[in-house]
């Protein structure tokens, strides 16, 4: 009963860290758990949210995408442009962005998988060339959006946030992706390991393809949501923005070399670096203290889910020599 | 784009204080990068001037990466250019640059951001801490001719990147006003920004939604009004000067934005650096030192600048650089 209890409380680590996480800010800070607050964490972890799912994808396959920051800028300003310049309105700009996102990840993979280019390098490259690129078609200014654009980045639906909803949107789809077709198997199979992948005969190039679509699509797309919110695009947004996504996505249990992770845990990744922010905003610590703060929790929690990882492999091993006793 | 640059360079060329008697050089344009418009304007004013003048420019965008720019910089001195004029990305990488500069013999301008240690190069500085201070001066004297006799009043304060040595300045210049009359404000709520949109509407949101009623905000650049807007509109809390309920609101930049939201009545103030009194002496003071054969001058050129206000724009709109790009119509491209 108690090593079933233990293994269930090590599966569910992140949780725990997060439930903790809201306990103690919810003691410190009166108004912290308030429905209006809660509301708004989810809201703005929507930005990093939908973008880190998408980059889970291609972590899963021990791949890596430094370009989603560039992306989050590119996509939404050419989205921009074709509101502004064709008049095609917030659901043409949404489409275009998701279009534009589309294109960005082809070039990414068509470097990565045909021309068999380390990720780290390619995307690397398109970190700036996608940000030079939105910068030169800009002159450096920065790209004001019609009044509808904050409209709908302020609206809601049936009292939920357009932002929260297009969240839950990505981790579903996400979710169903990974979990009931069989490219989110392949995925998770080249992830475990790509030449037993190869050998049992998936075709490692286009997952590893759909992979790049999907995350810079998502980035695209976060970009484009925090961006309705606000109206305005500046030239330096988006920038280093890759490390809070890898960064969400490894929170939520994701690994870097590849095979392990969900789109649920790196939802809830996002969510807890969120919510720590917002918690020491709520608290009123020194602002000099704040980045100290978020990196000793994001440090502690990626310590214990570490430690559960090894705490659970262990006992499963101990399981399994039992049955073999039996 | 195009009158952008014809601001610039009208104003510096109508400048009598500018001597503009070097003969042609080679300079060097190093910047971090160009966010805001404030850099944008001050790139373009530089470059055109020297161009029009017949000095050869070579730019370098380190993207807000202080490691490449110290290379860039070590690259246009190994290309043997004439003088160097650089925006830092920090107070610290700065130091490094200018000694690097001056140790091969290159004279070297620092543009607006200032090293963290003065005494080597030409240090052309907006005094942030005095220019906030004048802004928000104006705010807390708006903010009790409207609050009760006694009533204690809450200020918030948006807070750029902390290495960044104009944030701190601008963030002490806000304290220096609010410290004057102590006993009629609570201790003020500092939002971080990292100078950036999406962490300031993250963070304003959280610190509004902690803090409700708020009676006094001074983001410590303009280019965030519209982020501020963002919080503020679903509130509620986005009313002009005649409306109740109306936040007193200022910023620091000077930028075309916040000319058009003192016209609107959405701002009430704003601090501005005086954008082509900063270009025409970063300009004059390198161009002077090649001709004089100086290596190593040092000089710290200050810029007081000034606020601008809702009750001061009438008379002295078109002293502020925002102001004559928006007259030029910089939002409506």
């Amino acid at each position: 009963m108690n090593t079933d209890l233990s293994r269930l409380a090590l599966r569910n680590a992140t949780i725990l860290i997060f439930t903790a996480v809201l306990v103690l800010f919810g003691l410190v800070a009166p108004g912290f758990l308030s429905p209006e607050n809660l509301f708004n964490i989810v809201k703005q972890s929507s930005f990093i949210g939908i973008a880190a799912i998408g980059i889970t994808f291609v972590l899963l396959t021990r791949g890596i995408d430094l370009s989603v920051g560039s992306v989050m800028y590119l996509g939404p300003l050419i989205a921009g442009f074709a509101m502004r310049d064709y008049g095609v309105g917030v659901a043409g700009g949404f489409a275009v962005a998701i279009l534009a996102g589309l294109a960005m990840g082809a070039i990414n993979a068509f470097f990565i998988v045909r021309l068999g280019i380390a990720p780290f390098i390619v995307t690397l490259a398109t970190l700036f060339f996608f940000r030079g690129a939105g910068t030169w078609m800009t002159s450096s200014r920065q790209f004001d959006f019609d009044r509808e654009m904050l409209d709908f980045g302020l609206s809601s639906v049936a009292g939920i946030p357009v932002p929260i909803l297009l969240f839950a949107l990505a981790l579903v789809i996400a979710h169903l992706t990974l979990t009931r077709t069989t490219f989110g198997k392949q995925v998770y199979a080249i992830g475990a390991d790509p030449e037993a992948a190869k050998k049992a005969g998936i075709r490692t190039g286009t997952i590893e393809t759909g992979v790049f679509l999907i995350s810079a699509t998502t980035a695209s797309v976060a970009g484009f949501v925090l961006i309705s919110q606000i109206g305005r695009l500046d030239v330096a947004f988006g920038e280093g923005r890759e490390f809070d996504v890898i960064a969400a996505a490894v929170l939520g249990g994701a690994s870097l070399f590849g095979g392990v992770g969900t789109a649920w845990g790196t939802a809830v990744g996002a969510t807890l670096i969120q919510t720590v922010k917002t918690g020491l905003i709520f608290s009123g610590i020194n602002l000099y203290l704040q980045p100290i703060a978020l990196g000793l929790v994001i440090f502690v929690a990626v310590l214990l889910d570490s430690l559960r990882a090894w705490r659970l492999q262990v006992s499963q091993r101990r399981a399994i020599r039992a049955e073999v006793a039996d | 784009m195009k009158k952008l640059i014809t601001a610039g360079a009208l104003a510096l060329a109508s400048s009598a204080a500018f001597t503009g008697q070097a003969s042609a050089a080679t300079i060097c344009f190093a910047f971090q990068d160009l966010e805001t418009e404030f850099w944008v304007a001050g790139h373009a004013a530089i470059t055109t001037t020297l161009e029009e003048q017949g000095h050869t420019v070579i730019e370098r965008n380190a993207n807000e990466d202080a490691n490449r720019q110290l290379e860039q910089v070590r690259d246009c001195i190994a290309q043997g250019v004439d003088g160097i004029i650089i925006i830092p990305q920090d107070g610290e990488s700065a130091v490094t640059i200018v000694g690097e500069a001056q140790d091969n013999d290159v004279p070297i301008a620092v543009f607006n951001r200032p090293p963290s240690d003065l005494s080597r190069g030409i240090i052309v500085v907006a005094d942030n801490e005095t220019i906030a201070e004048q802004a928000v001066d104006y705010l807390v004297e708006k903010a009790l001719e409207d609050a009760d006799a006694g009533e204690t009043l809450q200020p918030l304060i948006l807070v750029g990147d902390l290495g960044d040595p104009n944030a701190v300045g601008r963030k002490n210049g806000f304290y220096n006003a609010i410290e004057k009359q102590a006993d009629r404000f609570e201790t003020p709520i500092e939002v971080a920004t990292e100078w950036d949109a999406a962490t300031a509407l993250s963070n304003l949101e959280a610190a509004v939604t902690a803090n409700p009623e708020i009676d006094l905000v001074f983001t410590s650049s303009d280019f965030l009004f519209p982020t501020i807007r963002s919080v503020f509109e679903p509130r509620g809390m986005w009313k002009t000067r005649d409306e109740e309920g109306h936040v007193v609101l200022g910023g620091l930049d000077g930028d075309a934005t916040a000319c058009q939201l003192i016209k609107d009545g959405h701002v009430d103030a704003t601090g501005v650096q005086d954008l082509y009194y900063e270009a025409e002496a970063a300009l004059d003071a390198i161009l002077s030192a090649i001709d004089a054969g100086e290596y190593a001058p040092n000089v710290v050129i200050e810029d007081p600048g000034f606020a601008l206000t809702a009750d001061s724009i009438t008379d002295s709109e078109m002293d502020m650089w925002g102001c004559v790009l928006l007259a030029e119509g910089f939002l409506d491209n």
